[in-house]
């Protein structure tokens, strides 16, 4: 499974509920529906992440990426 | 009656260098209380009025403008008037629309460059390889400009929030970070809404970035155990906990925190967080994108992947490499840039915006320690974002306008652009005019 982030499309903000349908009929575990953003996240299998990008709405895909801090004693932060 | 904020201007082309006057004078209106926005020029002996809604798309000829006693730009609020200092004093006592300034007005000329300039710029580059040949080469370190002092740090001084007039009173500041010591003595009292995005862990902060950046952005004005390092002391507090206590988080986190803040109607989103990633990653830019668009205005650590003192810039990573992102580099006590602070991208959306404090700089961090002293692009971040919320406060305005404005009025710096964008946030002084763009 990878973690996903699906932005979505201006001419869709309206109806987010259709594009999460669609996601999930191709497999996707949705997390969360962001409305103010347009962006769902959750996880998929690792093959169905071309499929995603297929469902009406949907203007990219993206793996998600992990942010990390130095330790807390790290001079430069 | 002449502009406080400006200094005089020598009359009718003074010799030895004075600006060059005609006589005329600019007048500068204020909108009129009632909506009545008539002049009374008559009362004032002014004779011979244009104005520019009397022309075709308000374009005034050259002709009228030499000729006529007043021509007035309404659209503007301004007025060219031939008029002496008594009549200037009727026409303010006359006018139901308040004058805000009066000044000289004065010829423009195209800039030429003088033989003064290109000897100056001779001089100057003699000297530069003078000193770039010398033996020892140009090792001098620049002088400290700013020092912490017992009244406030030296990033407060250097950005002027500790002589401005503003406190970001009633402006709702997200800090998506680390979350926040909420017992902190300093913090004591104050409007703080702390909610968290990371799984199995509660807003407090277990690892300090966070209470620091928070310190940076909305610490108070007098705390009772240092000098003062928060820019704006009276915004709402919004601690959003988008990396774990081990200093990580994913895009769902901090994308939600987003989310959260933008709904909440925070004008301003602080973000020191980022990877070492050169790709602009599309969902912070549609994010940001949709942020402005209802208000708020997501700042960003440009990063610390830079080794200077090896020439490696680094560059811009993401989020802040998304062009709706506004990205903060880090410049030191001296406003040189800090060696960890990334630069530029080439190619759209990978530019420093702005510039703020961060090298050395003393914030907040949970008890015991109560206070630390840290670097990073995360710490000029928030003082940006705490500028913004001055900005915000001082002129109403949101989204893209308040993003402009931080920009329009920073200090310019003698640094490279793709380093420095626009130069040191700054906050605003005492003489912001009562301007409402639209939201």
């Amino acid at each position: 499974m990878t973690h996903v982030s699906v932005t979505v499309d201006d001419g869709h903000l309206a109806a987010l509920d259709g594009v999460v349908q669609g996601l999930r009929a191709r497999g996707m575990q949705v997390d969360q529906v962001l409305d103010a953003l347009g962006i769902i996240t959750g996880s998929a299998p690792d093959g169905a992440l071309g499929a995603l990008t297929t469902v009406a709405g949907v203007a990219s895909v993206d793996e998600q990426l992990v942010h990390r801090l130095p330790p807390p004693g790290a001079p430069v932060q | 009656m002449d502009d406080p904020r400006r200094p005089a201007v020598p009359e009718a082309g003074l010799p030895g260098g004075g600006a060059l006057t005609t006589g005329r004078r600019v007048v500068v209106f204020g909108d009129a209380p009632g909506g009545d926005q008539q002049v009374d020029w008559a009362r004032a002996g002014v004779r011979d009025v244009a104005d520019s809604r009397d022309f075709t798309d308000g374009d005034v000829p050259p002709e009228t403008l030499r000729g006529a006693g007043a021509t007035v730009f309404a659209a503007l609020g301004i007025a060219v008037v031939a008029a002496d200092d008594g009549q200037l004093r009727a026409l303010a006592a006359a006018s139901s629309r308040p004058v805000l300034s009066v000044s000289p007005e004065l010829v423009h000329q195209a800039l030429d460059p003088e033989p003064g300039y290109v000897l100056g710029y001779r001089d100057g580059v003699a000297d530069l390889t003078g000193r770039l040949l010398a033996p020892g080469g140009p090792a001098t370190e620049p002088a400290a400009r700013f020092a912490d002092t017992p009244e406030a740090t030296w990033g407060i001084q250097a950005v002027r929030a500790d002589v401005s007039p503003y406190s970001g009173r009633g402006v709702r500041i997200a800090v998506l970070d680390t979350g926040m010591d909420l017992a902190h003595p300093d913090f004591a009292g104050r409007t703080v809404t702390a909610r968290s995005f990371v799984a199995g862990e509660d807003a407090q902060d277990g690892h300090g970035h966070g209470t620091h950046c928070i310190g940076t952005a909305c610490g108070p004005r007098t705390p009772a155990g240092g000098p003062r390092y928060g820019v704006a002391p009276e915004a709402d507090i919004f601690a959003g906990k988008v990396l774990g206590n081990g200093g990580s988080g994913t895009d769902a986190g901090i994308l939600a925190g987003i989310n959260w803040a933008v709904t909440s109607g925070c004008p301003v989103i602080s973000m020191s967080l980022g990877a070492d990633v050169m790709t602009v990653h599309p969902p912070y830019s549609a994010a940001g994108r949709r942020a402005l668009q209802q208000g708020s205005l997501i700042v960003a650590a440009a990063g610390n992947n830079a080794d200077r003192r090896s020439g490696d810039p680094g560059f811009v990573g993401t989020p802040a490499n998304s062009v709706e992102i506004l990205a903060v580099g880090a410049v030191d006590q001296a406003l040189e840039m800090a060696y960890f602070s990334a630069r530029s991208l080439p190619g759209r959306g990978g530019q420093v915006d702005v510039a703020g404090p961060g090298w050395e700089v003393f914030s907040a961090w949970p008890l015991p320690d109560r206070y630390r002293t840290i670097s990073g692009t995360s710490m000029a971040t928030p003082h940006v974002a705490g500028l913004a919320a001055l900005w915000a406060e001082a002129t109403g305005r949101r989204g893209l306008e308040l993003w402009a404005t931080l920009c329009q009025e920073s200090e310019r710096l003698l640094l490279a652009s793709v380093d420095a964008g626009s130069g040191l946030g700054v906050a605003p002084g005492e003489a912001v005019p009562a301007t409402r763009g639209a939201a």
